[in-house]
């Protein structure tokens, strides 16, 4: 058995060689990832847009020629009308789509500051954008050669200034919602009070860290908020279950009526605007 | 799952979770947790540098962080010195550590499931550098003065570099006087003689463990020991101070810094030991054993552990074989097996494991008379060229004399692979995933 062993050997090459290098990692890709490109509601929105906008156009050019066919006066009066209507929708859409874009600059800001290699070149990117980021970039500029010492700046420094102004707005939105509650007559009116002035609330706190979201840019902040917003709904059950099992004794729930539902509806708010700030907010809380 | 971990999972708040390292002599601990750091930072960054704990993570988000420095009196693991070191440009590998250190991390994981609505789940893992002599003064503490005497006379015998001890101990008369200049030059020969062993025989089992790695501060007299067979009044003084060291090690196994740790693991530089010989081998393999013994007596109180914290308790034991990148992947299995048969490794709480912490070769085909056998190529240290190593057949038991005919070689100076990006995109490595999804498996 012995004899038929492979004797142990060492043998250095002749040629000089280079390091070795590790194989390329291999790409990422995680399970359930979605797939790309819009959705079918989406496709079927876009060529809904594309029809009415694109006929009520021709129907209007057509209308114009026909104007002028009756008179030069009414000819471009008509004009002046459709340039200012078509104008005035050119804008507005052009509005949703920077507030759109501007939604979506979260994601790469936040693919930026993962790479150790672009920290800086974000971090003066998203400071451009907040109102008074300018003052923290002399900062930047003498951490630049540590990507972690500039990620624990604009953490302590905007992320930590922007959250608490969030959960202010929170809190305001927690208060009127809290009274509101306790005032409307019919519970069926709760869910619509609470939704309406959610959607307020994520859009503020949007426009807090330097977007404009129109209808469009709102519905993709809603989207991006889904998953967090079933935390809220989450807390929400938990916080309303133990709510209603202090109050459940007959004089209590007497004394305190519905109030119960109604903290809780306002403490979600408080949730929400600390949910939008995470979807708003390209530096992730660290710890 | 144990139930008591599945309930603190729900509870809010950062659960601290200590993993010892330790291991016995140059089984490269520092250069583990300089590695176990940048791979799981550059994981936390969505790179996948741990296979096997993305595959557990099953896409759920994991962020990983640097905690800062702790209040505690134990000094910080400096990673980042040693990540430039590994990561310079011709490369350095990490210096040995004298001290204890530790590394602290913070990972946020998101939950699966139901938990998956709830915010992600925050561990601290306090990774501590827990010095391997120490490990070894377990053993002793089912061990009397006169047994553990006649154990370490019986291994000093036949060692050179202890004979100058061993000489003095036989001179010694039965009825020797306890008397304290004696006993001051019987510990400082032996206290010489440990370290000769360990660093020219290259031997492990060497207790107790702190004459070798002494605890912080002023050392108390009752360390000044020494084995010694009788019962004349100078073993009568050494069993005492033996004793009162005992007690010691007992009292710091429920010290928060180093007795509550939940989780260990154990490397040990076999391929080394294989080379050395057999009795650098016999040794490195007792000195695992009794460790595992130790631990196992241990382990058995770790559910009561779990309930009381304070009273310490190892949930997870892991024990790997170092360096296993100067073999080719085919022996690694047989690495693993020889490791987890010296550490006698059983039930799911206890994994051996082959692993390189920071790799250096590729693995190779390479024709030898006349068979191919896998080999390893690296760029040796300081000489600009690659070499090819087949250091021999690792075998999966511990060696019969047969084995000993033709020597395992000696492991080459192999340098570090390139690491890419200054280590922010990890360090490459041979099994550190499958390790630590082992040592986390329960809390991801």
């Amino acid at each position: 058995m012995t004899e038929t062993r492979v004797r142990p050997r060492f043998e250095l090459e002749e040629r000089l060689a280079t390091r070795l290098e590790p194989e390329s990692l291999p790409a990422l890709i995680l399970p359930g990832a979605a797939p790309g490109g819009p959705g079918a509601v989406v496709l079927a929105s876009l060529g809904v847009g594309v029809l009415a906008t694109g006929l009520a156009a021709l129907s209007t050019g057509n209308f114009v020629a026909d104007q002028f066919a009756r008179g030069t006066v009414l000819g471009w009066l008509t004009l002046g009308v459709a340039v200012a209507g078509f104008g005035l929708l050119g804008a507005g859409l052009w509005r949703e789509l920077r507030g759109l874009f501007a939604v979506r600059s979260v994601d790469r800001l936040r693919a930026q500051f993962a790479d150790g290699a672009r920290v800086v070149h974000a971090a003066r990117t998203w400071l451009a954008e907040l109102p008074e980021g300018a003052a923290l970039l002399p900062a930047i500029a003498a951490a630049a050669g540590d990507p972690q010492a500039v990620l624990a700046l604009l953490r302590a420094g905007p992320a930590a200034t922007l959250r608490a102004r969030s959960v202010a707005l929170g809190r305001v939105a927690a208060a009127q919602v809290f009274a509101a509650t306790a005032a409307v007559p019919s519970p069926a009116f709760d869910s619509l009070l609470v939704g309406w002035r959610g959607v307020r609330l994520v859009r503020e706190v949007a426009v807090l860290h330097g977007m404009r979201p129109g209808l469009f840019g709102t519905l993709a902040l809603l989207r991006r908020t889904a998953l967090s917003a079933a935390v809220v709904l989450a807390t929400d059950v938990a916080l309303d279950a133990v709510l209603r099992g202090v109050l459940s004794s007959p004089v209590l729930e007497h004394l305190a009526g519905d109030v119960a539902g109604a903290g809780v509806a306002a403490r979600r708010m408080v949730v929400l605007a600390r949910v939008a700030h995470a979807a708003c907010c390209p530096i992730g809380e660290g710890r | 799952m144990d139930p008591v971990a599945a309930a603190r999972a729900w509870l809010p708040g950062r659960q601290t979770v200590r993993i010892g390292v330790t291991g016995l002599a140059r089984s490269g601990k520092t250069a583990l947790l300089t590695s176990l750091a940048a791979n799981l930072l550059a994981a936390g960054a969505g790179l996948p540098t741990l296979p096997a704990l993305s595959t557990q993570l099953a896409g759920r988000s994991l962020r990983v962080a640097l905690a800062p420095a702790l209040a505690s009196g134990v000094p910080r693991f400096d990673h980042a010195a040693h990540l430039a070191a590994l990561a310079a440009d011709p490369p350095h590998w990490p210096e040995r550590t004298n001290s204890v250190a530790v590394l602290a991390l913070d990972i946020d994981i998101a939950g699966r499931g139901l938990r998956a609505l709830l915010p992600p789940r925050q561990l601290r893992l306090e990774l501590l550098d827990y010095p391997g002599e120490w490990l070894l003064d377990l053993p002793l503490l089912s061990q009397s003065f006169a047994e553990w005497s006649a154990a370490t006379w019986r291994r000093m015998e036949t060692q050179v570099p202890a004979a100058e001890f061993m000489r003095f101990v036989r001179a010694l008369p039965a009825n020797a006087p306890s008397d304290e200049s004696l006993a001051r030059a019987g510990h400082a020969l032996y206290r010489t003689a440990l370290r000769r062993l360990r660093d020219e025989a290259g031997l492990s089992l060497l207790q107790p463990g702190r004459l070798l790695m002494p605890a912080p501060g002023p050392e108390p007299p009752w360390v000044e020991l020494f084995p010694l067979a009788g019962d004349g009044p100078l073993a009568r003084l050494l069993a005492e101070r033996y004793d009162a060291y005992r007690a010691e090690v007992r009292r710091a196994l429920q010290e928060p810094g180093f007795g509550s740790l939940d989780r260990l693991l154990v490397l040990a530089d076999l391929l080394t030991a294989l080379h050395q010989g057999q009795a650098a081998f016999d040794d490195a393999a007792a000195a695992l054993s009794a460790v595992a013994r130790a631990l196992r007596a241990r382990r058995g109180w770790a559910w009561l552990a779990s309930l009381w914290p304070a009273l310490g308790g190892l949930q997870r034991v892991a024990f790997a074989a170092s360096k296993a990148d100067h073999v080719a992947e085919r022996q690694r299995g047989n690495l693993a097996a020889l490791v987890g048969n010296l550490a006698l490794v059983d039930g799911p709480a206890t994994r051996a494991f082959a692993i390189a912490s920071v790799r250096c070769t590729e693995d190779v085909v390479w024709t030898l008379d006349g068979r191919p056998v896998s080999a390893v190529r690296g760029r040796v240290a300081g000489a600009a060229r690659a070499g090819w190593s087949y250091p021999g057949e690792v075998p999966d038991t511990p060696p019969d004399a047969a084995f000993w005919v033709h020597p395992f070689l000696a492991l080459p100076d192999f340098e570090p692979l390139r690491v890419p990006l200054d280590g922010r995109a990890g360090i490459p490595h041979v099994h550190l995933d499958r390790l630590l999804a082992f040592l986390l498996e329960d809390l991801l």
